[in-house]
């Protein structure tokens, strides 16, 4: 499989550039719009808080136009979508909705429930509105959204919408919502955070009618063309600036359960500066397993791409254009590649996604000084785990959600230390942090701590950022947490002689203080008074720490990020703390 | 006689507009003095004094109030000049100020640093104690935990504290004792509690406030005690009241105990000017206000007369810089102003912004070795200027620079043309301007189209009549004041106090006792404020009251108004939860028909008119005279032809006067670019009307 190819159009057409820029922001603008009104409408706070959504335009010939701070995960493969409902609906019509998550299809993952609302202007489609959103459960045969324990797609247990119409002239397509209000869990949760969606889908078809009209449909056909040139060349700047290399990287994904043994990865990127395209093959990977860890094809296009943009030193918009640079190569059956039913892809956009943008980033440090990134925190440990039971303040009524609190550390660059809160690659800081108190309004937990870890970093000239540490228990009834971690045997690691960040571990702690280690992925019933303790990776360091510049250093000890004795043993420095919390490097 | 007196000190110009008993309103500026504030204002307000034929002495003895609005506060938080401030967190929770609430724009940008934490870890300090959701005490306090914080936070140089614990809006038992015991070890220290400053649930959002609001006290109340002094000293024996973020005024006692209500107060009184004037010019309430200066352009909303106000002002970028938590007027301020430099990407693409030229070098027609192309310049190339009276005659430009800017490095790259060049720079500014309002009215559900836009700042009128094209607003308002629009704003800001309360509170289980009880303390907590009002003030007060509602499991509100102030029948409950379905659908494109709404926070305002200038009164008769161009220049408007236009001295156009565009009309502190197709009225208050054309 292999993205579109189209050749490079050098030759710059006429069109007002001033129009250019003033579309392309237009567009931005409706995404930011759509955005906006799931984050403000949404009921579970996965998406009201921590906002694991995406939204983007798509062309009617289903090419991705514009995903103005969408999650790459979410929206690189947005057109795989739209030719999927092409293919399944060849009459649609204005007011039609439709409701995808069908992994073997073009979606990321079944918890991803994507709306569909194709945009008509004079009875033309012209656009496809598309809201992804990360449910807080989709009807799994265990209450989590991540279903690293199934073998296949009935051990899984989702409901499965193959690209399903879900709105017909603007009203709800009623047996369908009544089949998922059956089998998902709070359906009333559910039900609220498909309208949110439906809201941002609308409001984005809304608006792109407001623009055809104002501007017309030629001048709108003739930007699209337009922008994706530009944003092609300015790929093609990019690229030609990078070495011909060819570089392999290899990475594995901690052991886990199902298989009892790692998961071993392998990546080859092909750089041709004089063609100026980028090969990212990901052929040479295991077949799928029998547990949920297999990519689907919208993931493994997006994580290889978003390795290789990760590396760009400016900002270029991620649309059609600046893709068709970039080729990213898969197989039929692989774990990595194109999932074959009925293997489970239950957890497509985290774990085994993570690793391949890691390991892609990170090959680039191959190329020499100031190239390529360290690798950042894997794994979604119970600081991102879900949670399930009863509220005994709600009339003991049922209540599931994902947890997004654990800080985790970002990977160190050729010129910048790692980002603070990071999450995982695949999210890269877009994600929001749960507040403390709004997960405790509106679930029966109680979280001791979050914080983030001293001496946790990935050192390096340029360090990854520290690791997290979290601990919650439920209040008053049994609370189970169900979480896929990763980074406790394979942390992520640095690059050109930078260290890797701290492992993840994650223990239970028993009422009469008893510790327990746990596994990487698990499911646990936790009781009144227990405790989860989940600490997370640190980012990947970047150069010999060594060569870190001092003040630095000193900078981190005095903020509590770095111990006197790391900072001695590890950066080389002599450094003390005066009585006012102050630190300064000794002067021998 | 009686006077008022209203103040803007921003970071170069100190704007001061005097009202006397007609309304009659006298404006000059002065350079803003630093060191010691009233001293610009002094100098102002001898040459307004001289203008009246009175002296400045009469004039401060004689009157009867004095608005101070400054952005000194603001300036030291972005300076990094505040107090070193220690922040009381609870145990296990120290970084709630490092880790805010997450976010980050461009996903695959490696090259950002994370930011620093308003109080860095040094400074801050974990007490044991936890309270729960429920308001029920998990772990009691460690009083000797906070004793041996208070000597460390000492011993560490802080000279504030701000204390923020968990759920200390559901019981502050324990931030209180804290506070108890932090005064005890160290008498006078000034200190702020989260649950009494925002009591808003999100404790980062409360813990923001508390810190910025702490680490303020130092600095604004030896300033305002200053400002207080040389009132006195100048014989002034009025109210002095200051202006606060929320589009009002606040008793200078009030500002002392809470100085983060100045935080970003500047801005706020643009919409006030716009809405004074804009009720007696147009019979329209909605307003898009626009505020361009030499760095910045700051769009805010007057919808309805009412103006809009946010609860996410962030110091900085969004999700990146510090959140102030408190409601204010929304601004949205974005990097596109005079100054922004024009420049081509690598994809052939133009920019403006968001780097600006600043005041030094400034723009290439400024001549002070500027070399960048600016939007001042483009202007200039456009012949929107007359070279020789920028500025009132205080300068004069540098044309061929600004040619020279824009051909090199604009024109020459596109393969363009000089002014098709320069054209296209404001265009893509515009652009920028059209997306910062778009953000701020269509995103929440208000349409340009039923707006009039209100025009002020010194760069405000070379494109206001593009951008409300564009918006597709109705008309253009440019206040005569528009250079001063701050200053002339705060002659007309009432006293505005706003109180919250915390209380989960459902349709479907609706507790008429509590909501009772709310309303009650909201008015007992608003009673506070209006002791220290005057009687004669206190009497005239008008309260009104709202919830923050949202459907069950969401998390973020809408500001919902209580009709008639209470929610004692089941009627008022019906009508609350039908304006919150409608308001859902409006922004949101959806409701859920039906379902129960749910609110914690209550809040109640309490607005004091001060009896701003009757400007009804200032209405001049049609006067009749005939228009005169004092000279006329070749102009640029995107066409293909260049044309000559005719350029008109502002303060000479007589009341009822209509001006055909193209136009220029030269104001003192502004340019009005009349581009073809719009057509001009004077007003009867001197203000400009503009017509846009239906094509």
């Amino acid at each position: 499989m292999t993205i579109t190819e189209t050749p490079a159009d050098e030759v710059r057409n006429d069109f007002d550039p001033v129009l250019l820029a003033v579309l392309a922001n237009r567009l931005d603008g409706i995404v930011r719009e759509m955005t906006n009104t799931l984050l403000r409408t949404g009921r579970s706070a996965i998406l009201n808080t921590a906002r694991d959504f995406s939204c983007s335009i798509v062309t009617a010939d289903n090419e991705l136009l514009s995903a103005a701070e969408g999650l790459p995960i979410h929206v690189i493969g947005s057109q795989l979508l739209t030719r999927s409902m092409e293919r399944h609906h060849p009459v649609i019509n204005e007011g039609d909705a439709f409701l995808h998550n069908d992994p073997y299809d073009g979606n990321t993952h079944h918890a991803d429930h994507s709306i569909l609302v194709p945009v008509f202007f004079d009875g033309e489609h012209l656009f496809t509105a598309v809201a992804k959103a990360h449910q807080a459960d989709c009807g799994n045969s265990r209450p989590t959204t991540y279903a690293g324990y199934a073998k296949d797609i009935y051990d899984e247990g989702a409901i499965n919408y193959p690209c399903v119409k879900i709105q017909s002239n603007y009203d709800d397509v009623q047996d369908i919502i009544r089949m998922s209000k059956r089998r998902i869990r709070v359906p009333e949760q559910w039900y609220g955070d498909y309208l949110a969606s439906l809201g941002a889908a609308r409001i984005g078809e809304r608006r792109l009618k407001e623009v055809v009209a104002k501007y017309g449909v030629d001048t709108i056909k003739t930007f699209i063309t337009e922008w994706f040139n530009y944003s092609e060349r300015l790929m093609i700047e990019q690229i030609r600036q990078w070495p011909a290399a060819t570089l392999t990287a290899t990475t594995n994904h901690d052991p886990i359960p199902q298989l009892d043994q790692e998961i071993p990865l392998n990546v080859t990127v092909t750089i041709d500066p004089k063609e100026a395209r980028v090969l990212v093959d990901l052929r040479d990977n295991i077949d799928c397993v029998p547990a949920g860890y297999n990519m689907s094809e919208a993931t493994a296009l997006a994580s290889g791409m978003t390795g290789i943009f990760n590396q760009l030193t400016e900002s270029i918009p991620y649309n059609e254009g600046s893709f068709r640079r970039v080729t990213v190569a898969l197989r039929q059956n692989s774990i990595a590649g194109i999932p074959a039913h009925p293997s489970s892809a239950s957890v497509a956009t985290t774990n085994v996604a993570d690793r391949v943008i890691n390991m892609t980033q990170a090959a680039f440090a191959g190329l020499g000084e100031g190239y390529g990134i360290a690798e950042g925190a894997i794994g979604q440990g119970p600081g991102m785990g879900v949670i399930s039971g009863h509220d005994n303040r709600r009339g003991n009524s049922e209540y599931i959600n994902q947890l997004y609190l654990a800080s985790s550390g970002g990977p160190a660059s050729p010129t910048t230390d790692g980002w603070g809160f990071f999450g995982i690659p695949v999210t890269a800081g877009i994600m929001y942090r749960d507040s403390v108190e709004i997960d405790e309004r509106k679930y029966p937990v109680l979280i001791d701590e979050c914080r983030m870890l001293p001496d946790s970093e990935g050192a390096g000239k340029f360090r990854g950022a520290p690791a997290g540490r979290v601990t919650y228990g439920p209040t008053d009834t049994p609370m189970n947490v169900i979480y896929v971690a990763d980074g406790s045997v394979y942390p992520p690691q640095g690059v050109r002689g930078g260290l890797p960040g701290h492992a993840q571990t994650v223990e239970k702690l028993g009422i009469d203080g008893s510790v327990e280690s746990l596994q990487s992925a698990g499911n646990v019933i936790l009781q009144p008074g227990e405790r989860i303790v989940n600490i997370t990776n640190g980012g990947g360091g970047y150069g010999d720490p060594k060569s870190r510049d001092p003040e630095k250093v000193r900078l981190d000890v005095e903020d509590g990020l770095v111990s006197l004795e790391r900072a001695k043993f590890v950066y080389g420095l002599d450094i003390e703390i005066n009585s006012s919390g102050r630190a300064a490097l000794k002067s021998d | 006689m009686s006077y008022r007196i209203a103040v803007d000190t921003g970071g170069t110009f100190t704007d001061v507009v005097v009202a006397d008993e007609e309304g009659r309103l006298v404006f000059n500026k002065a350079l803003t003095t630093l060191d010691r504030m009233f001293d610009g204002a002094r100098e102002a307000l001898r040459f307004i004094a001289a203008d009246m034929g009175i002296t400045f002495e009469h004039l401060m003895s004689n009157s009867s109030l004095f608005i101070y609005g400054t952005t000194r506060a603001t300036n030291a938080i972005v300076e990094k000049k505040t107090a070193p401030t220690a922040f009381f967190t609870t145990e296990g929770h120290p970084d709630i100020l490092r880790l805010k609430e997450g976010g980050k724009h461009e996903p695959f940008n490696f090259r950002m640093a994370y930011p620093e934490p308003y109080i860095p870890a040094r400074l801050t300090f974990e007490i044991p104690g936890r309270i729960g959701s429920e308001g029920q005490e998990i772990r009691p306090l460690d009083e000797s935990a906070v004793r041996s914080a208070v000597r460390a936070a000492r011993d560490g140089q802080a000279e504030a504290i701000a204390v923020c614990l968990l759920w200390s809006i559901a019981n502050s038992d324990h931030e209180l004792r804290i506070r108890e015991i932090i005064l005890d070890e160290w008498p006078g220290v000034p200190v702020t509690l989260s649950h009494e400053l925002n009591p808003t649930i999100r404790e980062y959002r409360r813990a923001s406030s508390a810190a910025i609001d702490a680490s303020l006290k130092p600095l604004m109340q030896s300033h305002l005690g200053a400002i207080r002094t040389d009132l006195a000293d100048a014989g002034f024996g009025g109210e002095l009241v200051i202006v606060t973020s929320f589009g009002g005024a606040l008793h200078v006692e009030e500002v002392f105990k809470r100085p983060i209500y100045t935080v970003g107060s500047g801005p706020s009184m643009a919409p006030v000017a716009a809405d004074a004037y804009g009720s007696q010019e147009v019979d329209h309430g909605n307003f898009i206000v626009g505020d361009s200066g030499g760095t910045t352009f700051d769009v805010s909303l007057v919808e309805g007369r009412q103006i809009k106000k946010t609860r996410e002002t962030w110091l900085g970028p969004q999700w990146t810089g510090d959140i102030t938590g408190l409601s204010s007027v929304e601004v949205t301020s974005i990097g596109a102003g005079g100054g922004s430099i024009a420049w081509i990407d690598k994809g052939g693409l133009l920019r403006v912004g968001p780097h600006s030229s600043g005041s030094t070098p400034g723009p290439a027609c400024y001549g002070r070795g500027g070399d960048k192309p600016t939007v001042t310049d483009a202007a200039a190339v456009l012949g929107y200027f007359n070279p020789d009276y920028f500025l009132g005659g205080r300068m004069t430009l540098d044309l061929e620079s600004a040619q020279e800017a824009i051909r090199s490095q604009v024109a020459e790259p596109l393969g363009i043309e000089l002014r098709p060049a320069a054209w296209a720079i404001l265009a893509v500014a515009n652009e920028a301007m059209v997306s910062a309002v778009r953000e701020i009215t269509i995103n929440q559900g208000v349409d340009p189209r039923e707006s009039i836009f209100v025009a002020g700042g010194g760069a405000g009128g070379l494109n206001a009549v593009m951008l409300a094209k564009e918006l597709g607003c109705k008309q253009v308002l440019v206040p005569k004041t528009a250079g001063a629009l701050s200053a002339a704003g705060a002659q007309f800001a009432d006293i505005v106090a706003e109180v919250q309360a915390t209380k989960y509170m459902t349709t479907a289980l609706f507790d008429a006792d509590a909501s009772a009880k709310t309303l009650a303390k909201l008015d007992a907590d608003l009673d506070k404020f209006a002791a220290n009002l005057p009687p004669a003030l206190s009497a005239q007060q008008s309260r009104d009251y709202s919830v923050e509602a949202r459907y069950p499991n969401q998390v973020w509100d809408l500001p919902i108004p209580i009709a008639e102030g209470h929610l004692k029948t089941p009627d008022a409950v019906a009508i609350l939860q039908e304006t919150f379905h409608a308001a859902h659908e409006r922004s949101f494109a959806v409701k859920e028909e039906g379902q129960d709404v749910e609110w914690d926070l209550w809040a109640a305002r309490m607005t004091v008119p001060l009896s701003p200038p009757d400007l009804a009164a200032q209405r001049e008769d049609q006067s009749g005279a005939t228009l005169r161009a004092v000279n006329t220049r070749s102009a640029y408007f995107g066409a293909t032809q260049d044309v000559n236009v005719p350029c008109y001295d502002g303060d000479s156009l007589g009341i009822g006067a209509i001006i055909e565009g193209p136009a220029i009309i030269e104001e003192r502190t502004t340019t009005i670019v009349l581009p073809p197709g719009s057509r001009a009225c004077v007003t009867p208050l001197r203000s400009l009307l503009i017509d846009l054309d239906e094509n």
